[in-house]
């Protein structure tokens, strides 16, 4: 209760009626020593900085360092979001483009230099504040008109109200006065807390209805905030537009033109196939294969297949080079068929599939397969290769005649590095592991799924690993080709990996088998030091475990003895 | 609102009076500056890359002088409309140069000159078969030509000599009468037309920009070049401001009128300008660059390609990022002699600035060490004499350092910042 009778000094103060006579004051009261001191005035007043021996304010390297923190906030999150987390090209522009950049990193600058400095002010001038001492003197209300204040704070050091009156007293001030704290109430009267719950009921409001909106059903149609973003002009893929005739939203790549960058490799990049031999051997079928390569999907009258099987381009719906199913193998295959995976290729060699190849007459260089319908500009496998399944038939392979007489390439065009290999990995984890695994045995999650279905229509996915695709079998073009165009139940994937890539599925396939097949030789010198420790320490652990095994014999023998 | 006792001085104080050094130091500056102009060409003329290279060199130490006293002019006009009291002690070392640009047009005369020929040695679009030359189509050739052709040009150029020669006259004259007079009336008259004045001001260099400099490129257009060589100029103007009363002040004159503040104020200016003109070259920058039209981006690939492109690298840190962290602090602000480095050195760099704009133009290398030569003797020829002129000119009419009898003059000596 004692504070409530004796309200603490807050200070002393002058009062003047000008500029001049408020700075000779300062200086004299700086002078004296006063560290805790302010003065208050209706406006700036210049140099009363010095006049009062106030030290230089610390603001500047606030917004300093705030303002440098908002470029590096702008830089490094445009550099996270554009070029690591989610790179993406905008306009052939680098990922990491600092012009596209700066604006933003500036404007973070700004407005963080900006909060900084004012915020900081704020933070520096101790606000907000309810209310300040110096309001108890009703005086003090002309500070903000015509008059002039300079205060000496009790919490001085050198404060000593006799002393400053004193001192005080040799100024031309009109008044002299101390301040006491302000032993007003402090209470927050009650009708603000009334508004504020007022205002807090109402606040629910819109939450409910969003709620309620949430798990009701409503008549009345939806209402877009945004339009164009519900309702996007852009053209959906797989959706017909009217925007030209053919439904279509895009033009197809115009027939007899090469994009940019499409044959910068020799043609036998594109197609697997030793170019030269192929058209001494079978000049027609070579022709063909570089029709459809520069002509693409589009130039397709009918009689000639609308098939570039050997091109980087999307495969358009009408070409009917998607003809995987029907592989003829059905005789010879037969009887090596594992009888729990029924074998629907048998089944799909139906009229419509001959009739839709009938126009794509193409390479049909197995005769064995005579009695097949032809493929369109694909080539069947040498021999049947079926999946060979860990826990099953013993694959049946038939003597190594190998018919197919396509001088595919033996050597993969890229120059095998680890980068090669490991982007070969990364596309063949994307695209080729769903089906055939990781591991390359045929049992991916597509296959799991498959079996746990029961599915009817389901073949299993080759495994990597029987020998008949071991490269002296199955070449590494024929291997590029098989992914590009696809075979039996396997669609092509030349719309989805560029070549470049799939011949990079090559090399890690090749790898692939390898490690399945390695020897301690394959090894280079330091790993297999490395397999022998391990093997050395597997050896002993074994032997540790059997002499432990013994020993526990021994004493349940002596036990029972 | 001053404590500060006025120190009277009278009127024809020798500390208002051009130093007697610097005023010997005219006609040598002059005359030294015409010697090298003259060696610099036959340089250029004789070994060096081409009668092209050469003129351009000219066109760019004149443009170079050009804007220092158009800043100048915009200093004084922005310092009437705002009413501005700080800046009347700096104010008369602006007037002294923006006087020198009537003398100024008659060094852009050889540069007119050379449409005579009709062999574009300077602007190429004076050449006849330009369009078919250059394959451009000649509807849009049509449509250049209508603004890009001798006569119209010559008209327009001597039509912006004329306007800020105009300008220039009416501020320099009004302040020279209230010298004699100290009549409140005339600044209030200056302050009056400053606003028109500012706006005739800025039609004209931004036009004089695109005439003079953007159509050294013919097909190209960048509705932000006038801004970016105004930004430019005004930078340059408030260094050669604090540059010579700092060098007035060193030999003599104006020792109690300049003070700290007004470096700092100055300071503050440089610093900002700085930015401005990084930001306003930048905003040129990166709309041509994210938009890569072709049409636009032929001459920010000029400029960004071999050895300009590492000129314009540099520029980014030495003409922004250097001197604006560098000047950011009071304190450096607040030491004449720092700011009087940093004005130097910015001066420097202005020049860099306007190089990389014309002398791409010319050469995809700089010319070789001849080409350097001689673009560094016209331009340390064309400096002399502007400065050396400026200085005859002070002497000669005997004038003074300080508007003596403005009115802001009392507010201007007291001047304190926060």
């Amino acid at each position: 209760m004692t504070d409530k009778s004796e309200p603490r000094l807050h200070g002393t103060y002058a009062e003047f009626d000008s500029v001049e006579k408020l700075l000779a004051a300062c200086r004299r009261v700086r002078d004296a020593g006063y560290l805790k001191t302010d003065a208050y005035t209706p406006f700036p007043v210049h140099g009363i900085d010095k006049a009062l021996g106030i030290k230089s304010t610390v603001l500047p390297w606030i917004a300093l360092v705030c303002g440098l923190t908002g470029t590096t906030i702008g830089v490094s999150m445009q550099i996270w979001m554009n070029a690591i987390d989610y790179p993406y090209i905008i306009s052939g522009k680098p990922m990491i483009s600092m012009p596209a950049f700066i604006p933003v990193s500036f404007e973070l600058t700004v407005l963080l230099a900006a909060f900084g400095a004012f915020f900081g002010m704020l933070a520096l001038n101790k606000l907000p504040r309810f209310s300040n001492p110096v309001f108890t003197d009703p005086r003090f209300d002309r500070a903000t008109d015509d008059r002039f204040f300079l205060m000496v704070e009790a919490t001085d050091a050198k404060y000593d109200m006799a002393g400053v009156k004193r001192l005080f007293g040799d100024f031309e001030s009109l008044h002299i006065n101390d301040i006491y704290d302000d032993t007003s109430s402090a209470t927050i009267p009650k009708p603000f807390f009334v508004i504020l719950g007022v205002l807090a009921l109402l606040a629910t409001v819109p939450p409910l209805v969003v709620a309620r909106m949430r798990v009701t059903n409503s008549d009345s149609p939806r209402f877009h905030v945004f339009y164009e973003m519900d309702f996007s002009p852009a053209k959906d893929s797989q959706v017909t537009s009217t925007l030209f005739a053919d439904g279509r939203s895009m033009r197809p790549d115009v027939p007899g033109t090469v994009a940019l960058g499409q044959f910068d490799e020799a043609i036998d990049f594109y197609t697997g196939i030793d170019m030269d031999k192929l058209s001494q051997l079978d000049s027609p079928r070579a022709t063909r294969l570089v029709r459809a390569l520069l002509d693409g999907p589009v130039a397709n009258d009918g009689d000639e297949p609308a098939v570039d099987n050997t091109v980087d381009e999307p495969q358009v719906d009408e070409a009917d080079s998607q003809v995987d199913t029907a592989v003829p193998q059905v005789d010879a295959a037969d009887p090596q068929v594992d009888a729990t995976e029924p074998l629907v290729d048998a089944k799909d060699a139906t009229p419509e599939v001959a009739a839709a190849e009938a126009p794509a007459a193409e390479m049909k260089d197995e005769p064995e397969e005579a009695s097949a319908a032809p493929e369109a500009a694909q080539l069947p496998d040498t021999t049947p290769s079926l999946p060979a399944t860990p826990a099953g038939v013993a694959p049946v392979t038939s003597p190594a005649v190998v018919v197919d007489t396509t001088p595919w390439l033996t050597q993969n065009p890229l120059t095998i590095t680890s980068a090669v290999l490991e982007r070969g990995q990364e596309r063949f984890d994307i695209y080729c592991a769903v089906c055939h695994g990781n591991d390359g045995r045929g049992n991916g999650l597509v296959n799991r799924r498959a079996q746990k279905l029961l599915s009817s229509s389901w073949v299993q996915p080759s495994s990597m690993h029987q020998d008949t695709l071991y490269s002296d079998l199955y070449a590494d073009g024929k291997l590029f080709n098989t992914i590009t165009n696809g075979v039996r139940k396997m669609s092509g994937y030349s719309s989805q990996i560029t070549t470049r890539d799939r011949w990079a599925i090559v090399a890690y396939v090749r790898a692939l088998q390898a490690s399945q097949n390695a020897t301690l030789e394959d090894l280079p010198a330091d790993k297999r030091n490395e397999i022998k420790k391990l093997q050395a320490e597997v050896m002993k652990r074994l032997a540790e475990q059997a002499e432990a095994e013994r020993k526990k014999a021994e004493a349940a023998a002596a036990k029972k003895s | 609102m001053t404590d500060h006792a006025l120190k009277t001085k009278p009127v024809d104080h020798p500390s208002f009076q051009l130093p007697a050094s610097l005023a010997a130091l005219a006609l040598p500056l002059a005359l030294g500056g015409v010697v090298l102009l003259i060696v610099g060409i036959l340089v250029g003329l004789s070994v060096g890359p081409s009668a092209r290279f050469t003129m351009l060199a000219y066109l760019t130490a004149f443009i170079y002088c050009l804007t220092i006293s158009l800043g100048c002019l915009f200093f004084v006009m922005i310092q009437h409309l705002c009413r501005a009291g700080w800046s009347v002690v700096v104010r008369r070392v602006a007037e002294l140069m923006m006087i020198a640009i009537p003398a100024l047009g008659i060094m852009y005369l050889p540069v007119l000159a050379t449409l005579w020929g009709d062999d574009g040695t300077v602007y190429k679009w004076d050449i006849p078969t330009f369009d078919t030359d250059t394959g451009v189509s000649s509807d849009s050739w049509g449509e250049k030509k209508q603004y890009l052709n001798a006569p119209w040009f010559m008209v327009r150029s001597i039509v912006y000599l004329a306007i800020w020669s105009g300008l220039a006259l009416y501020y320099f004259k009004l302040s020279q009468r209230q010298d004699e007079t100290g009549e409140i009336t005339l600044s209030e008259r200056m302050q009056a037309r400053s606003g028109p004045a500012v706006i005739l001001f800025s039609l004209c260099t931004t036009f004089a920009a695109f005439d003079w400099v953007m159509s050294l490129s013919p097909m190209w257009f960048s509705t932000m070049f006038g801004v970016y060589i105004f930004a430019g100029s005004v930078l340059a103007a408030h260094c050669t401001i604090a540059a010579l009363t700092y060098l007035l002040q060193s030999k003599g004159a104006l020792r109690d009128e300049v003070t700290v503040e007004h470096y700092h104020d100055l300071g503050k200016y440089m610093n900002g300008f700085t930015l401005f003109w990084a930001y306003i070259s930048f905003s040129q920058f990166m709309l041509i660059w994210y938009a890569n039209i072709p049409e636009e981006t032929e001459w920010i690939y000029a400029r960004m390609t071999g050895v300009w492109g590492n000129l314009g690298l540099a520029l980014i840190f030495l003409h922004w990022m250097f001197p604006f962290l560098g000047m950011m602090s009071r304190h450096v602000r607040r030491n004449p002699t720092l700011v009087f480095c940093w004005a130097i050195y910015l001066l420097m760099m202005h020049f860099i600035d306007i190089y990389w704009i014309i002398m791409p133009e010319a050469e995809s290398s700089m010319g070789g060490a001849i080409g350097i030569v001689t673009s560094l003797l016209l331009t340390a020829g064309m400096i002399g004499l502007y400065f050396g002129g400026v200085l005859w000119f002070a002497r000669s009419n005997n004038l003074k350092m300080l508007a003596v009898r403005d009115p802001r003059l009392p507010e201007s000596l007291a001047f304190e910042n926060i």
